[in-house]
Parts: structure tokens; C-alpha cells; sequence
């Protein structure tokens, strides 16, 4: 054979070496699946702790159930691929607030979650849990996700500076106090009273949503040029930009721990799970930090907002969608196991009755003793509702676009004419992803 | 004779067994062979390559619906101010990226093809290292070193020009100071490859010829315009056209660098970064199609101009 093989025994033997492979592969197939619900989540605060409740439920329903922690990114690429091309879909998904709402684009019945308003109504959740956060994962009156969290704002301080420079926190109740009493701490390039990102639009929505604004309604029209929009933007770029600004932005990671240390920025932004990250990544500031509630913007008005969010689905593909539904109940509405999740993760979850587990109202020694999930509880029946639509990612990107062109109008100009240009801003940028949400019949 | 007719009937349909069985294998053979990269290419290649010339017609809402809209997102995209700003961004990247990238690697080439040099190898082996760790590595890096108040670029920027960088200058939250960023972190990542291309092939120019151009009385510089450039002419044209189509494609380091984002005013958003976020993140995917062969006739007709400005079919025909 080798003699009479015109292309010699090399070429010979490499056509031997794939036919045996190929053939090994083919008596091999990869292993059956020995799961009933595969389970994908994209960060390892929810993982680990998911860990540790999964085995009682595969014990109380007798199945195995196969979780995964999949890139946040990677979450929503891998779930678009699967669902297109119907391979290897997961039962259950953890999906962050900003890349939900793309599953919902398309008619009704093409969405590849599973509608949850009946199961939600029926269970009780939708007066058991906080409403507010049904919002971000509702599209066209129908309910794709169950709230995993609430995520109420509240500032993050430098108490020990704050003693020293004499600053009563108890009057803090307006924006209007918080910035008298920055103007005095405000230090250019030495010390800033507050971290505010000048450049995207996390911290601006996070004061947009206080007011009661927001990128979209409820019907998913873009509205972040309204009144509340303008205002919001009036009142922030004087903050972070100009000769009199008390805020700015300095980036993540260790830059920013070095800079909380250091006595850059006395406050930070913190909804609950930012409370987490600062124990976890500026340890040396234990007995230094405490938290206050944000101030109004009127008195009488709401101390809170909102920042991020989690809700988890059930795609279309689920074979045991009841099993599924389950696991969910499992995960997001057992009160002990939530009590127990909070200490090692500060989320507050959706669930009301959860708050009154012990856990919550623990005085935490980082943060001077105060008992920070029952204060985070406190504020959250008062988060505002957040709407959404497919095109919330743009809609973020724009407004973070305007804020950044607004700022600049401002370091140029000041006061003169800045109303009519972030009006005018504004509108260019909604418009245009009213264009784009446009070309979307649904 | 007739003895020998026989033998020669009898020996005859074996052989001839054979000989056609040798012409099967040389027909068939060679097929044979391709057939695995055919199947491979037809599989993943050619048909994702027509299925998403398809979808570039259609308007996709989620993954089980898609509209035909025929040529509407080819028009969207004129009037799409984000393709626009993406397609800027891009070609500036790409302009700077040729501009600066090339000239330095030629540079460095030349510097370290020299035998004076010593230590050679080890500066070859570190300008080279950062394409080795890759885009995503150098990504990180660069973000950590372009912070302000506390990053290194600024604490040295600082010390040297105290009055034009201040330590909180901004080069990745400021619009203006992003392309600049990117540029740098470009250049720090893809020199040393361009290097090791130009390098290996001064090594290959005959170096007959430089004694002869000596002989002629030509001087450094002359030889290098006469001998060295020419030489190293077809490399360099790989180099460009390498480079140029890299730049189009760019994506990863803008995106780690500017935390999973366009940045600022979307000052670093790509062609392909926009076609990403088009497709995976708002969910259409025929609109992304779209954005995918403009860009690849774009990069097409960018190739193919470069090629015919530099002489590269000029030089094939002769």
C-alpha cells in the first residue's frame, strides 16, 4: 500500500492518523448532559453563595443542577449565540440591568425569556417584592425577570475628615447643604468632597433617576431630554466642571482605593453592593467610612436612587420550566438564605420580609458600627422606578455623550448661554436614539 | 512469439488493474487532501460569509425575528452618526498607527541590524515582548499607566512639564486626550512585531551589494536609499498593508483600555467596536452585518490603493 500510495508514506500516514481520529471522535460523542437546569451567572458575589444553596434544593427536588459562571460580557453574546442558533441554551439566567433589555426586542412570542407576570402575580411577588424593580425587566406590560436586588443609593464618607473639619452630617438633608459644605472642603486637585464621573453617565442617571427622570417610560419612549433631564444636567455639570466644582472622577481599582485613602474624595456614590467592593478594596479605611443617605434635591423629597441591578430569567428553551421557577423561588425568596447572602454580599434583595432577618441590622465595625443593611432597607421603598427598553445601552452612551459635551461647554463658557446648549444637547442625542429605536417595529 | 503473446495477456490485466488504480489516486487524491479545509471553510467561512450578506438585509429584533429591509441599512448607516464618529476614529487610529509605527520600527530595525550594538538580541527580545504578552495585557497595563494623580505616565509628565501636565491630566476620561492614548498604547504594543518583519528582511538584502554601492563612493545615507529600501521594499509593503488592515480591525485594546467601552463621547469607539455593540448588545445583528461589509469593502479598496501607490502590482507584472 505504502509502495503503490502515489504521495508517499508521510501523506499516507497523516490521511491514517485523521481517519483513526475522526473515528475515535465519532465512537466518543461528548457526554450526555447529566443536569436538569443549567444555570449560567455572571459574577462570583452571586456564585459563591449560590454554591453553598444549590446542593439543599437538588436535595429537596431530587435533580442535579449544573451552574456556571460565565463573563458578564460573555453573558450576553453567549446567550444571543445559543438562543440563535438553538445549542446549548441555559435554563436559567442572571443577565446585569443593562444588557436584559436587548432580550426583549422582537414580537412577544419571539422573546426568549419565559413571560413571568402570571407565576409573579400568582406567587404574591409583585407585593412581596419591591415594585419598583419589576420596571428594568418589563417590556410592553409583560415580565421577563425577577428582581434579584434593589440597589439603593446612599454616600459613602470619610467620617474621620469630616470630624476634623466640623462637619455636622445630621444637617446634610439637601443637595444644597452637601454642596455648601463641599465648597469648603474642596481643595482643587488636592481634595474633591465627591467621586462623580465626568465623562459617563453612571453618576448623572444615578441623579436623574432621585428626580424622578429617567431614559425611557413605560412605554419605552426615550425621555432623557425631558425637564428632569435639562435640570438634572443644570445642576451636575456646575459639580464636576468650572472654577467652583466640588466633584470629579479619578478611575477604579487601586487608583481610586489610593485615593480615598489619601483624602482625594471624602464621599462616594454607594448603592449596597458598592459597599462591598469598598470594605473588600480599601481595607485600611475600617472605622473611617460611614454611610449617610443621599441628600434631596427638595426638602421632603426622596434620599435615594438607584444604581445597577440583576434580574433572572428563564429562557424559552427550559424544558422543566416549573423546576426552573422553582430554583428561583429557591435563590431569591428563602429569607434565611438571603439573610445569610447579605453578610457576604451587602445586597439587599428584593424581597421585603428578607430585611428583617438578623443579618440586616448587624452593626458592620467598617463602617463605625452602623448597621448598614437596615439603613439601606430603610431607603429602599423609596427607589425610583427605572424604565427601560432594547436600546438602553445607546441611550447611555448618548447622555454620557451630552455630559461630556456639556462639560466642556461649561469649562469654556460658565453660565452664558448653557441652558439653551444642553437643551439643544440633549435633544440631539435622545434624537438620536429615537432613530435608532425607530427602525425597531415593536 | 506466440509464447510470448501470452505472457504478455496474462500479465497484462494486473498491470493494467494497477495503472488505472494509480490514475484514480492521482485524480482523486488531491481532492482528497483539500477536502478537510474545503469542508472546514465551507462550514465556517463561506457560509457565514454569505448568511451575513443576507442579514446585512435584514432588520433582526431578538433571535427569532428578522424583517427584510433590503438596502435600508446600508442607507441607515450614512446617516448613522455613531458609524460616522466610529469610522473617524478609526481612520485616525489607522493614519497614526501607519504614520508613526512604521517609521519607528524601521528605525529600530536599522539600530538593531547594526553589529556595534551591543545586546542585540535582548533589545529585539524586549521591543518585541509586548506583542507577545498581547493587546488585552497591554490594555491593563496602559489603564493603570494613563491614570491621573497617581499613574506613572503623568508622575513622569509632571516632573518633566509641570506647567503643560498636571498630575490629574486626563488621557483616558478627556475626549481630546483618548486617540492620543490609544496611539501610544498601539505603538508600544505592534512596533517590535513590525521590527522583527523589517529587521529580518535588511538581514536578507545581499550584502554584495552594499560593498559595491561602497566601491561607488556612496555614503550612509545613499545606501540606504539605494540598497536598503529597495531591498526590503516588498516586506515593507506587507508591513503597511498588515498594519493598515490591523488598524481597521482594531477592538480589544480600545475596549479593555477604555473599561469595556467607547469612552468618552465615544472618542474611541472602532468600526468593529460599533459593529459589537450593535449586534451583541442592542441584538441586531443585520445592522451589524451591515457595519461588517462595509468595513470589509472599505478595508478592500483601502488594500487595494495602497498596493497600486506603493507598486505592488506594478512590481508583480515585471
Amino acid at each position: 500500500m505504502m509502495r503503490t500510495f502515489p504521495f508517499g508514506t508521510a501523506a499516507l500516514l497523516m490521511l491514517f492518523c485523521s481517519i483513526v481520529s475522526g473515528a475515535w471522535l465519532g465512537l466518543h460523542p461528548a457526554a450526555q448532559k447529566q443536569a436538569d437546569l443549567t444555570f449560567w451567572t455572571f459574577t462570583k458575589i452571586h456564585y459563591d453563595p449560590y454554591t453553598e444553596t444549590i446542593p439543599t434544593f437538588e436535595q429537596q427536588h431530587h435533580c442535579k443542577v449544573d451552574l456556571q459562571l460565565v463573563d458578564t460580557r460573555a453573558v450576553t453574546s453567549r446567550l444571543q449565540a445559543a438562543m440563535l442558533s438553538d445549542v446549548d441554551v441555559p435554563d436559567l439566567v442572571e443577565i446585569p440591568i443593562d444588557f436584559a433589555p436587548a432580550f426583549f426586542r422582537g414580537p412577544l412570542e419571539h422573546v426568549g425569556f419565559i413571560d413571568l407576570t402570571q407565576r409573579i402575580h400568582q406567587a404574591g411577588l409583585w407585593d412581596k417584592m419591591v415594585q419598583a424593580r419589576f420596571a428594568p425587566y418589563t417590556s410592553r406590560g409583560h415580565i421577563f425577570g425577577l428582581p434579584h436586588d434593589v440597589h439603593p443609593v446612599q454616600l459613602a464618607y470619610r467620617s474621620d475628615i469630616f470630624a476634623q473639619e466640623g462637619v455636622d452630617v445630621s444637617k446634610i438633608k439637601t443637595w444644597d447643604d452637601f454642596i455648601r459644605i463641599g465648597r469648603k472642603l474642596t481643595i482643587p486637585n488636592k481634595r474633591y468632597m465627591l467621586e462623580l464621573y465626568d465623562f459617563r453617565s453612571a453618576h448623572l442617571e444615578a441623579c436623574m433617576f432621585q428626580r424622578g427622570g429617567g431614559y425611557f417610560d413605560p412605554q419605552g419612549h426615550c425621555i432623557f431630554d425631558n425637564d428632569i433631564g435639562v435640570q438634572t444636567m443644570l445642576w451636575f455639570v456646575p459639580l464636576v466642571a468650572g472654577p467652583h466644582k466640588i466633584a470629579g472622577s479619578i478611575g477604579s481599582g487601586q487608583i481610586l482605593t489610593q485615593a480615598v485613602e489619601d483624602g482625594y474624595f471624602l464621599c462616594l456614590v454607594c448603592p449596597d453592593w458598592r459597599s462591598k467592593s469598598i470594605e473588600k478594596d480599601i481595607p485600611r479605611m475600617a472605622g473611617k467610612m460611614k454611610l449617610m443617605p443621599l441628600p434631596a434635591v427638595t426638602a421632603n423629597s426622596r434620599h435615594t436612587s438607584t444604581w445597577g441591578g440583576t434580574m433572572l430569567g428563564i429562557t424559552r428553551h427550559c424544558k422543566n420550566p416549573d423546576l426552573a421557577w422553582q430554583l428561583a423561588l429557591h435563590l431569591y425568596l428563602n429569607k434565611k438564605e438571603l439573610g445569610k447572602r447579605y453578610e457576604g454580599t451587602n445586597i439587599l434583595p428584593a424581597l421585603r420580609a428578607a430585611w428583617s432577618e438578623p443579618s440586616f441590622s448587624q452593626p458592620r465595625p467598617y463602617w463605625c458600627n452602623q448597621p448598614i443593611g437596615a439603613l439601606y432597607a430603610k431607603l429602599a421603598p423609596d427607589v425610583p422606578f427605572q424604565y427601560t427598553s432594547p436600546f438602553i445601552a445607546t441611550a447611555k452612551d448618548k447622555l454620557g455623550e451630552a455630559l461630556v459635551a456639556c462639560v466642556q461647554y461649561y469649562n469654556a463658557n460658565g453660565d452664558n448661554g448653557f441652558e439653551p446648549f444642553v437643551r439643544a444637547t440633549l435633544k440631539e442625542k435622545a434624537d438620536q436614539v429615537r432613530a435608532l429605536a425607530a427602525r425597531n417595529p415593536y | 512469439m506466440t509464447t510470448t503473446t501470452l505472457e504478455h495477456s496474462a500479465v497484462e490485466p494486473s498491470a493494467q488493474r494497477a495503472s488505472q488504480w494509480h490514475r484514480v489516486q492521482h485524480r482523486l487524491a488531491p481532492y482528497l487532501f483539500v477536502s478537510p479545509f474545503l469542508i472546514l471553510f465551507v462550514l465556517f467561512g463561506a457560509w457565514p460569509i454569505i448568511k451575513s450578506l443576507v442579514l446585512s438585509t435584514y432588520t433582526t429584533n431578538g433571535p427569532k425575528d428578522a424583517v427584510y429591509v433590503g438596502a435600508k441599512n446600508f442607507q441607515f448607516l450614512l446617516s448613522d452618526a455613531d458609524f460616522h464618529v466610529a469610522v473617524k476614529n478609526t481612520a485616525v487610529f489607522a493614519f497614526w498607527s501607519v504614520v508613526l509605527q512604521l517609521p519607528t520600527a524601521l528605525g529600530l530595525a536599522i539600530l538593531l541590524s547594526q553589529p556595534w550594538v551591543r545586546g542585540r538580541a535582548l533589545f529585539r527580545l524586549a521591543f518585541f515582548a509586548p506583542y507577545l504578552v498581547g493587546s488585552v495585557f497591554v490594555a491593563v497595563l496602559f489603564n493603570v499607566l494613563f491614570q491621573p494623580q497617581y499613574g506613572l505616565i503623568n508622575t513622569v509628565l509632571h516632573f518633566l512639564l509641570p506647567s503643560h501636565f498636571p498630575l490629574d491630566y486626563k488621557w483616558l476620561e478627556d475626549a481630546s486626550h483618548v486617540m492620543p492614548a490609544l496611539v501610544l498604547a498601539g505603538l508600544w504594543l505592534y512596533v517590535g512585531l513590525h521590527m522583527i518583519y523589517l529587521l529580518a528582511a535588511i538581514q536578507a538584502v545581499d550584502k554584495d551589494l552594499y560593498e559595491a554601492a561602497q566601491v561607488d563612493g556612496a555614503n550612509t545615507r545613499q545606501q540606504f536609499w539605494a540598497v536598503t529600501l529597495p531591498g526590503i521594499r516588498p516586506v515593507a509593503i506587507f508591513v503597511l498593508l498588515t498594519s493598515t488592515i490591523g488598524s481597521f480591525q482594531l477592538f480589544d485594546l480600545p475596549y479593555i483600555l477604555l473599561n469595556n467601552g467607547p469612552g468618552p463621547n465615544q472618542s474611541g469607539l472602532t468600526i468593529v467596536m460599533y459593529l459589537y455593540n450593535t449586534g451583541f448588545v442592542t441584538g441586531d445583528l443585520g445592522y451589524a452585518s451591515a457595519v461588517g461589509w462595509t468595513l470589509a469593502l472599505g478595508v478592500l479598496l483601502i488594500s487595494l490603493i495602497q498596493l497600486r501607490v506603493t507598486g505592488a502590482f506594478k512590481g508583480e507584472n515585471e
